[in-house]
């Protein structure tokens, strides 16, 4: 990729970055480097669609810190549309950049006042509040939102990371189930729910557990972390008192069909032995601690 | 039937400025609809209400994949006789008589002057115009039927259905133009595109219920008769049932080794 950018022709450029655009897809490195190389020379030739790349290269420059860019493109759309609210949200998103964020802020909320309907700017006063590390509060902001827009994947998916960082699983558990109900076949968000109901610990969460790390290896064989966890649930539960010896048997069944398919998908790897002697290691070892796979990737 | 010799004048004079007139008439008429469209508003109600109606939904649909306790929760949340969000949110029933509401009125009027009056002024005028002339010729034989369609203001028996008259030849364009207008004024892409940048994402701008209240009741009852049935109750006996025999013969045939 990095090699054939400046070869490159700017129609070619122009194609990437409308389907990186259509995809949601940030990279931002790349898109600030191909902007400075080909199409920045030919912006006049991009008709409309140059406005659409402006305002993507003038967030990719804010990732990348390039406050030039940002500025040149910010002075192109202002131009344009002098009242737009769009822009002025890539206006608040420069002083967040900057970390002026009272001013960012204030003009969020001008925005806000302008056009009460409108989601980007509220979630933008959510990352703000992330940023400047003041959790409870983004936490608070974020329900606010939530109350008003529940649909809101997205909003969910950050209420979940923002109780995981304060470590309360329980309602970062309830967002992932929000979640869940959006898209059910998503073995990702089987997977992390799991990773939850996990990290908190007893029979019940463990069993919960497992039913969707179960469910997470039937929608994607091939998800490893799931593999994991399915094998330390399972012999969480074949080691637990609580179980009846039939459902012993079963997980431990389990756990050994999980740890073969981490082995099969390990096989071409030389750490097999390693890794064989670590995992039988965890299963000898009574009940395995409640370590399981940090739940907040 | 003796060939029909037509002047060459028809050709300049007629064919063409009636291809030009719809064709300048139609690009006039996108940028006026561009001028007229008002921005819908939403209200940050309605709004709500339709992502609850989303929310509550997918819990009806998916609730399966969450432990029944979360589901009691969330209904309980929705439907709770006391407190629940259907309960406790009382909508006035939206008044949708369109005669009553200015808005949609206006924007009939708007639809109706972009749309129909060009086609009946443009229409009358060319009619006037350029009446009785035979335009073209298609290049292929016609049965009697398609007469009144190709040769409409020319009232000869004797004439072959393949000739087009210049009122028909007019309405030929208006809808045969679509595509080139497509082309030219990009439906769909850049021109389009550069418009919506002014106006903002509020990206669930999504169709909400025009009777909120109504909708709720429906919600609300069919939430109401939803039952949980959990779908991961005997995923792993599925699973055992997948790996089992596998798992089982492997594992004894190393026990044998």
């Amino acid at each position: 990729m990095a090699l054939n950018k400046k070869s490159l022709s700017w129609s070619e450029a122009r194609d990437l970055f409308r389907t990186w655009r259509e995809l949601n897809e940030r990279k931002s490195q790349d898109v600030v480097s191909l902007w400075e190389n080909t199409l920045q020379k030919k912006v006049h030739k991009l008709g409309d669609e140059r406005l659409l790349v402006y305002e993507q290269v003038c967030l990719a420059a804010l990732d990348t810190n390039r406050m030039d860019i940002a500025d040149q493109c910010l002075v192109a759309l202002k131009k344009e549309f002098s009242t737009s609210l769009r822009v002025r949200k890539l206006q608040a998103m420069k002083l967040e950049a900057m970390e002026r964020y009272d001013e960012a802020l204030e003009l969020l909320d001008n925005i806000i006042r302008r056009d009460e309907t409108n989601a980007a700017p509220r979630k933008r006063r959510v990352a703000i509040l992330k940023a400047r590390g003041r959790i409870p509060e983004a936490i608070k902001e974020l329900t606010e939102y939530l109350k008003k827009f529940m649909s809101d994947q997205e909003a969910w998916q950050q209420l979940c990371d923002l109780y995981l960082m304060e470590t309360d699983f329980a309602r970062a558990a309830f967002c992932m189930e929000e979640l869940l109900l959006q898209n059910p076949h998503n073995h990702l968000v089987h997977q992390r729910y799991a990773e939850i109901r996990y990290t908190q610990g007893g029979y019940e969460n463990i069993e919960l557990a497992r039913a969707h790390y179960c469910q997470a290896i039937k929608l994607n064989p091939n998800n490893m972390r799931a593999l994991y966890g399915l094998f330390l649930t399972s012999s969480n539960i074949a080691l637990s008192p609580k179980t009846t010896s039939q459902k012993r048997k079963d997980a431990g069944k389990l756990a050994k069909w999980a740890l073969r398919q981490i082995e099969e998908r390990y096989e071409s790897s030389t750490q097999v032995e390693a890794l064989e002697s670590m995992l039988s290691g965890l299963q000898l070892g009574s009940v395995p601690a409640v370590t399981p796979p940090t739940p907040s990737t | 039937m003796a060939e029909l010799l037509l002047d060459p004048n028809i050709r300049l004079w007629v064919f063409l400025p009636i291809v030009v007139i719809t064709f300048l008439v139609g690009v006039v008429r996108h940028y006026i609809s561009i001028l007229l469209s008002s921005q819908k508003k939403v209200e940050l109600q309605q709004l709500q209400d339709s992502q609850v109606m989303i929310r509550s939904r997918m819990l009806r649909e998916n609730g399966k994949y969450i432990p029944k306790q979360s589901f009691l929760m969330r209904r309980h949340y929705f439907n709770n006789e006391e407190t629940g969000y259907f309960k406790t949110q009382k909508r006035a029933a939206a008044v949708q008589n369109p005669m009553t509401d200015p808005s949609v009125m206006i924007d009939m009027l708007k639809g109706n002057v972009t749309n129909v009056l060009p086609m009946i002024v443009i229409g009358g005028w060319i009619n006037w115009m350029f009446s009785g002339f035979v335009t073209t010729k298609v290049p292929f034989p016609l049965t009697l039927r398609f007469k009144p369609m190709l040769q409409r203001g020319i009232e000869l028996l004797s004439l072959d259905a393949a000739w087009v008259s210049s009122a028909s030849w007019y309405f030929l364009n208006v809808f045969g133009l679509r595509s080139i207008y497509a082309l030219v004024l990009g439906e769909n892409n850049a021109a389009d595109q550069a418009r919506h940048i002014q106006d903002q994402m509020s990206g669930a701008a999504m169709a909400m219920p025009p009777d909120p209240k109504a909708a709720f009741k429906a919600e609300w009852e069919a939430l109401e008769i939803c039952e949980h049935h959990w779908a991961l109750g005997n995923v792993d006996a599925e699973m055992m049932a997948l790996v089992g025999p596998t798992v089982d013969s492997m594992y004894h045939q190393n026990k044998v080794d």
